[in-house]
């Protein structure tokens, strides 16, 4: 594993007076697959949304390689190398597959490098090649995550963060879409998760932070955490022993 | 009969052009960043304003003062934006709409105190015979007037629907948080989307001075019709506004050829009542939808 490239220190982020992460602090290592477990508005988005510039911390430090980068603009963010794949896969509707993943690339100026890129993701993800022209909202919920994905990709990061990949899929999507995060995680992309599927999350990533409402509340590695009595209670249930 | 129902085509479609421009600025408004925008028909009037102004006052060629007061017309909508509208972000909607109400009046009384109230000719190089074909007869100007806004729509429609800055339009109107996340300055793309309504709200006005007269109060009740063109069309959608537009021309001419002269504007506002009556969401089914 490589040095920490991402780190949030005592990051606290509100809605109004309402906190929503108090006091969060974590790292990405290079290379590193983090995941983020826990249940539904433990502050798993809301971490994310901080990182990528969509919220302002009102307290604490985020640093990117040593820099800090708290409160710049998610352009700012996405320049310094990090793209965020939002929850719920967020396309844009109206918009052609084509048009969707060359907004992934707007912030890039080489075009041929772009052009290949193009190429690669259709040759990755062929179901969007045969729908290049297609408006992206007439995709199938899993073509739509597939595009998601793709799109954050076209903005060549070194770290991408997923928001719930898996959210409302078929169940042999689930698969693929965690085989492809396992493949960008392998070509070296530096990834963190957010995942309520907890099983698949801890198996797939080296580390994970488990948030409950906005602290963190555990860390450890994927198989430290799978172990946990606290976390196999509370986030496995009938699931555990599968793993 | 055949004759005079072609001839009321002809003017409707050249009439309809320029509520096209008018619309489409309007619902571009509208769709990218919710805002109402009632000074749209004191734009028109500026655009009339600047032209009369570069031709009569300064002496310009017409067709130079016609790209001037464009451009004049998309810096006075940078300007309302930045001043006006930024800092009210994310302000209600209430909010903004009386600001924009209180906007339109200083503007429309602005033009009253500079240029007084009563009504300017524009002089175009255009001769005052119509053209004659055949059944149809039509004057120059109109449809000099109708040509370069078909060239504007499609100069529009090229730069929503193929370039960068465009897309980026388009991804904003869709899903504003999102398309920050690619990268897109959204402050940027609001302040583009009022500059360039606003031009083409200006383009329309001084396209059409030149036909009518110059007047103060020329933009009331062209920001009704604006409005009422993107309700037919369905708010924020931009093939429904032009749509609309040529929808509100041939309403107009018809009924002012077969009905009544005089309630020439009350047709079209009808045509709002019945199409709110029955299909609210207006006359283009996809919401939304742009490009």
């Amino acid at each position: 594993m490589g040095c920490c490239m991402l780190r949030l220190e005592n990051v606290t982020v509100r809605y109004g007076r309402i906190a929503a992460l108090h006091e969060v602090s974590l790292e990405v290592r290079e290379g590193e697959m983090v995941s983020l477990i826990g249940a539904n508005g433990a502050g798993k988005s809301t971490t994310l949304k901080a990182i990528s510039g969509l919220l302002a911390p009102s307290a604490g430090r985020i640093t990117w390689e040593g820099r800090p980068i708290g409160g710049l603009a998610p352009r700012g963010i996405l320049k310094a190398g990090i793209a965020h794949c939002p929850e719920g896969r967020r396309v844009f509707p109206h918009l052609t597959v084509r048009e969707n993943l060359e907004m992934g690339a707007l912030l890039r100026r080489d075009r041929a490098g772009i052009a290949s890129d193009l190429d690669r993701m259709i040759a990755r993800f062929p179901r969007l090649g045969e729908r290049l022209r297609q408006a992206a909202g007439t995709l199938s919920g899993g073509e739509q995550q597939m595009l998601a994905i793709a799109r954050a990709l076209m903005s060549r990061p070194r770290l991408v963060m997923f928001d719930e990949p898996s959210l409302g899929l078929a169940p042999n999507l689930v698969q693929q879409v965690f085989a492809i995060v396992r493949e960008i995680r392998q070509e070296g992309l530096t990834v963190l998760m957010v995942e309520q599927n907890a099983l698949a999350a801890l198996t797939l990533c080296d580390r994970a932070y488990l948030l409950e409402t906005g602290r963190v509340v555990g860390t450890g590695t994927g198989a430290e955490l799978l172990a946990s009595p606290h976390v196999r209670a509370a986030y496995l249930g009938g699931h555990a022993a599968a793993a | 009969m055949m004759d005079q129902a072609l001839q009321h085509l002809v003017n409707g479609t050249v009439l309809g052009g320029t509520y096209a421009l008018l619309g489409i600025g309007l619902t571009l408004i509208f769709g990218v960043m919710r805002v109402v925008n009632f000074t749209h028909g004191e734009l028109y009037a500026f655009g009339a304003y600047m032209v009369y102004a570069l031709v009569s006052l300064l002496g310009l060629n017409f067709y130079l003062s016609l790209v001037l007061a464009t451009l004049l017309g998309v810096a006075l909508g940078a300007l309302v934006e930045l001043v006006l509208l930024r800092p009210l972000r994310h302000a209600d909607i209430d909010s903004v709409m009386l600001v924009m109400i209180g906007a339109a009046l200083v503007l429309q009384n602005t033009e009253m105190w500079v240029w007084g109230g009563v009504a300017k000719m524009v002089p175009t190089p255009f001769v005052g015979t119509p053209l004659v074909v055949g059944p149809v007869s039509v004057l120059p100007l109109r449809l000099f007037v109708f040509a370069v806004a078909v060239a504007l729509l499609v100069g529009f429609w090229l730069l929503l629907d193929r370039t960068r800055i465009g897309t980026a339009m388009r991804a904003t109107f869709q899903d504003p948080q999102t398309a920050s996340l690619m990268g897109v300055r959204v402050g940027l793309v609001h302040t583009m989307t009022f500059a360039l309504g606003s031009g083409l709200a200006a383009a329309a006005g001084a396209l059409l001075g030149p036909v009518f007269v110059v007047s103060p109060t020329m933009g009331d009740l062209v920001g009704l019709k604006a409005f009422a063109i993107v309700i037919l069309g369905g708010l924020g959608n931009l093939p429904g506004a032009a749509i609309g537009g040529f929808a509100l021309g041939y309403v107009e001419e018809f009924g002012a050829g077969y009905l009544s002269t005089e309630y020439r504007d009350a047709f079209g506002f009808l045509l709002i009542i019945l199409v709110l009556a029955i299909r609210p969401q207006g006359l283009v089914a996809a919401r939304e939808r742009i490009g």
